[in-house]
């Protein structure tokens, strides 16, 4: 299966330990990992993509597509959301998209299940990831072992959210594990 | 056998990995900083085209699949590169947008060909 993964972490230590953790669980062959970064979003609600230092026109293309994949993670209403406003809208306000899809679905548990909500609470970090996994497993046990609660959506699934166009949705995410300098375990 | 096949494309990934890395570094710098670290992305990917080339062969057909289309971008990463070094202003800043995405899809398609080699795995190994 490949899926498109959120992972949330009550603080950016622990969500580069999630990191961390991910890329060896690739290491060891038990899942393949195309890509992934690290999210926070600080108590006044920004968010904050971590990235390398690169041209600042690049840190906002990263900035943009990761937020709009964050938009996506939300659902297919917050996806829909994203297209009216342009994937901009997902950068600034993906979490509260995600909090507003989740409410409106929170009638329909079983639906609430498929059609993962991601909401990432002000003060909390998320790595956000595109793996591949043979079972979910995996990743589920490793990553609750740190304290995160990981939410899927399947690569299929947002590959039809029709807003996405030719875009495409994890290549903003570094390909290799990148761990800024102030965050070294 | 497999275990050599697996090795092989994990050298890929690597060298694919490397090449964005290096690519993302060097769209930090300015000036001739920057096309002298092309210029060693350009040697870099030439030997990374020809390593997937050397190992398409031994592949089963849905990494065989992936590693095409990272041929592809492998290819298109050479001839943005090259562009990349005669442009300057506004065309070299397309330029190396356009490398950095060749550099991401490609490491994308050797990362899928080494999903679809794990699967296949371990689809036949005993449970």
């Amino acid at each position: 299966m490949h899926n498109y993964i959120a992972v949330i972490f009550k603080d950016t230590r622990r969500a580069y330990k999630g990191l961390h953790a991910l890329w060896r669980l690739d290491a060891e062959g038990i899942i393949t990992v195309h890509g992934t970064t690290v999210v926070h979003r600080d108590e006044s609600g920004e968010f904050q993509v971590d990235t390398k230092e690169t041209h600042p026109a690049l840190a906002t293309a990263v900035g943009v597509g990761v937020g709009a994949l964050l938009g996506a993670l939300a659902g297919p209403a917050g996806a829909a959301i994203g297209a009216a406003g342009g994937a901009g809208i997902g950068a600034a306000v993906g979490g509260a998209v995600g909090i507003g899809a989740d409410l409106r679905r929170a009638d329909t548990r079983d639906q609430a299940t498929d059609e993962t909500a991601f909401v990432l609470a002000a003060g909390k970090s998320a790595v956000i990831a595109d793996v591949s996994e043979d079972s979910t497993s995996a990743i589920d046990t490793r990553m609750s072992e740190l304290g995160g609660i990981v939410r899927r959506r399947s690569w299929t699934t947002l590959q039809d959210d029709v807003w996405f166009g030719d875009y495409m949705p994890g290549s903003y995410l570094l390909p290799y594990e990148y761990i800024p300098p102030g965050h070294l375990l | 056998m497999s275990m050599n096949i697996a090795k092989d494309l994990d050298h890929v990934r690597t060298a694919a990995q490397d090449l964005h890395r290096a690519l993302s570094d060097a769209a930090a710098k300015r000036g001739d900083a920057v096309k002298a670290d092309l210029e060693a992305v350009a040697q870099k990917a030439k030997a990374v085209t020809e390593s997937v080339k050397a190992t398409i062969g031994v592949q089963n057909e849905a990494a065989k699949k992936h590693l095409k289309e990272a041929l592809v971008d492998f290819e298109a990463l050479q001839k943005h590169t090259a562009e990349a070094l005669k442009n300057s202003g506004q065309a070299f800043e397309v330029s190396i947008r356009q490398t950095l995405a060749d550099a991401r899809a490609s490491a994308q398609s050797v990362s899928e060909a080494i999903a679809a080699m794990r699967s296949a795995q371990s689809t036949k190994s005993p449970k």
